[in-house]
């Protein structure tokens, strides 16, 4: 269970980090999608199954679908990125940072014997009962933050795409 | 009982219908009627407020709990609440959205139906973060209200407008990430975030959180609320993101998104732990640093908006002041100041988009003498000034009064001074504003400039006329407070 749980957090902080450091917007939205992922199945490790289900259908594959598709219609040439960042001459120091915070969260979390509360343990009951009899407002309201994406998408980059 | 139910369900059926009927007529119509719709939409929700107010006072009841959908599941759970201090939030809502909406007529020349689309998603997420009864649907819609509030900024991809905006999505999803991380130790403390399991744990009754891992989770509660509410140090996304937006939506994030998005998040906090000393000092030491610094630094803006930006953030640390002080007399003072605060302060930004509309600039070291080519802005200006200021007998001097009387009679004779002092520094930023833009000699190429017109003029009248009319029947708010047994 461990050796999974371990597995899982290096993957989770490498792919976050390729997602942040990556020169293609694309590749960028595939990391954070496989990221994604490895949460996903850290829920699922941990017990919470209905939201490990949730957070690889909704974060991992509906949101890389929107971010893909805001890529797409952004048009912007991966040169001009690569570029861009070129001329910024990055922080290269921001990388390794980010690598021992990971891997100081990982020996912390791993060190620490985090027990769940009766509360936590109850999560795994009947999905409708978690999703819609106790979190319903919850629902509502991450539908409309779909809701906004897609807006967002649109008047970000259809509009401006239109007018041209 | 059902009448007040289908009013208070209005607060989230009606934006999601406004939503609907946007997207389904077509874009030609909808971009000449736009206006129509959304004002519709503020005034049902300001009408919705006022009936629930009375109706429910006239039950004498404190707290509406209510379910929506309730066909649909099986549970006895109420997932609303409707109390006084969340009906002002949702008429301050509705009275800013008003005014923006009224603004947003003049000022926005395109992209117009998805104006509509994200000022009623933006709604939506204000009204449920005040309505619901769990902290973590309240993170939920504070999350609606962070990515409503960022699409709105950068919309007309302005460089400066997606500077802003940027510059607000990092910082904001920042803060929700620590609140996200803070809700999630609270929930492995107590196994629920809901307000009344909070509340009937015996965390409240403590002085001093029991656990490292609960003053840690209070630590990043408030802290993100601070960033969210654009308190001193927290303050730096504020100025550019209300100076890079159009004005109808600075007006939005001056005059409520924070207020929503910070204050009332911090006002959940301190109400669920009212004995904690540690919040208290947190909330008065950062009240205090807000009200002096936001001031000092208003005093130094050339830019007019930036400069009301910055005195957003003096007036927020008053708020947070009279919060400081964990009494129903601090709740209610900083209840009465965050109304007086929406209505002097979308006055001033309709004051802003009035000047840029005749004038064509909003930098005060070009303007000048406008005071008679604009009578009207000119005096609506003049009362929102005097009202910020606390002057008698306007809103502003009322809250502003009661917060005094919060901390005078909380135990902190200092810090009622010091609040009584830092309003120098308000009226100093504000004569300095009104000697640059209005008074002085008129500049050639501001020959031309005359008053403005239309929805703008309008919504100063009405703006001055609730500020002056509210601040003289004020006494008689007092009387209805005292006759509740609340002061």
């Amino acid at each position: 269970m461990n050796t999974i749980l371990s597995i899982s957090l290096a993957c989770l902080l490498v792919f976050c980090i390729l997602s942040i450091m990556s020169h293609s917007l694309l590749k960028s939205a595939i990391f954070l999608a496989l990221a994604s992922a490895m949460l996903g199945v850290l829920m699922y490790m941990m017990g919470a199954v209905w939201a490990a289900v949730i957070e690889v259908s909704a974060c991992s594959g509906l949101v890389t679908v929107i971010f893909i598709s805001a890529i797409s219609l952004s048009n912007i040439k991966k040169d001009d990125i690569h570029k861009q960042y070129e001329d910024k001459k990055r922080m290269r120091w921001f990388p390794i940072t980010m690598i021992v915070g990971g891997i100081l969260l990982i020996v912390i979390a791993l060190a620490k014997d985090f027990t769940l509360t009766s509360a936590l343990q109850q999560t795994t009951d009947h999905f409708k009962e978690v999703f819609w009899n106790t979190r319903q407002v919850d629902i509502m309201g991450q539908i409309v933050t779909i809701l906004i994406g897609g807006i967002a998408v649109f008047v970000l980059f259809r509009e401006e795409q239109e007018n041209k | 009982m059902n009448v007040l139910k289908y009013a208070a369900e209005t607060f989230l059926f009606v934006p999601f219908a406004a939503i609907v009927i946007n997207n389904v007529f077509s874009k030609k119509m909808m971009e000449k009627c736009f206006h129509l719709l959304t004002g519709a939409v503020a005034l049902s929700q300001i009408f919705a407020t006022l009936f629930c107010i009375y109706s429910m006072d006239a039950r004498g009841m404190s707290r509406f709990e209510f379910f929506m959908l309730e066909e649909l599941y099986e549970n006895d759970r109420e997932f609303f609440c409707l109390t006084p201090v969340t009906l002002i939030f949702l008429l301050c809502i509705g009275i800013v959205a008003f005014v923006s909406v009224m603004v947003a007529k003049k000022t926005i020349d395109a992209k117009k139906t998805s104006y509509v689309n994200l000022l009623m998603t933006l709604i939506i997420g204000m009204n449920g973060m005040v309505m619901v009864n769990d902290f973590f649907s309240l993170y939920v819609f504070l999350d609606v209200v962070g990515l409503s509030s960022f699409v709105l900024i950068a919309m007309f991809r302005s460089r400066k407008s997606l500077e802003g905006s940027i510059k607000y999505i990092i910082i904001s999803e920042l803060a929700t990430i620590f609140i996200l991380t803070g809700l999630a130790f609270l929930f492995m403390q107590t196994g629920s975030l809901d307000y009344m399991d909070l509340n009937s744990s015996l965390l409240q009754n403590s002085s001093e959180p029991q656990t490292m891992l609960l003053s840690l989770s209070l630590i990043l509660i408030l802290s993100g609320f601070f960033v969210k509410a654009g308190a001193v140090p927290f303050h730096s996304w504020l100025p550019d993101a209300h100076q890079s937006a159009d004005t109808s939506i600075s007006i939005l994030l001056s005059g409520i998104v924070i207020k929503i998005a910070g204050i009332y998040g911090i006002y959940v906090l301190t109400d669920l732990f009212s004995g904690v000393k540690a919040i208290q000092t947190a909330l008065a030491a950062i009240g205090i640093l807000s009200i002096v610094a936001g001031a000092l630094l208003a005093l130094c803006q050339s830019h007019f908006k930036r400069m009301i930006a910055y005195s957003s953030v003096s007036q927020m640390g008053y708020i947070l002041l009279a919060l400081s002080t964990g009494t129903t007399l601090g709740v209610v003072a900083a209840v009465a100041h965050v109304f007086s605060h929406a209505l002097f302060k979308s006055t001033l930004f309709v004051n802003a988009a009035a000047i840029h509309e005749q004038a064509g600039t909003l930098e005060m070291d070009e303007m000048g003498g406008l005071e008679h080519r604009m009578p009207v802005t000119s005096f609506s200006s003049v009362i929102a000034f005097l009202s910020t200021a606390g002057i008698p007998p306007l809103t502003g001097f009322w809250s502003k009064l009661l917060i005094i009387l919060a901390l005078w009679t909380a135990g902190n004779p200092v810090l009622a001074g010091v609040a009584l002092c830092a309003s120098i520094f308000t009226s100093a930023y504000f004569l300095r504003m009104q000697k640059k833009v209005f008074f002085g000699k008129t500049p050639e190429h501001l020959a031309s400039v005359r008053e403005v017109s239309g929805s703008i003029k309008i919504i100063e009248i009405i703006l001055t006329a609730i500020t002056t009319l509210i601040g003289i029947l004020f006494p008689l708010v007092l009387i209805f407070l005292q006759s509740r047994g609340i002061l």
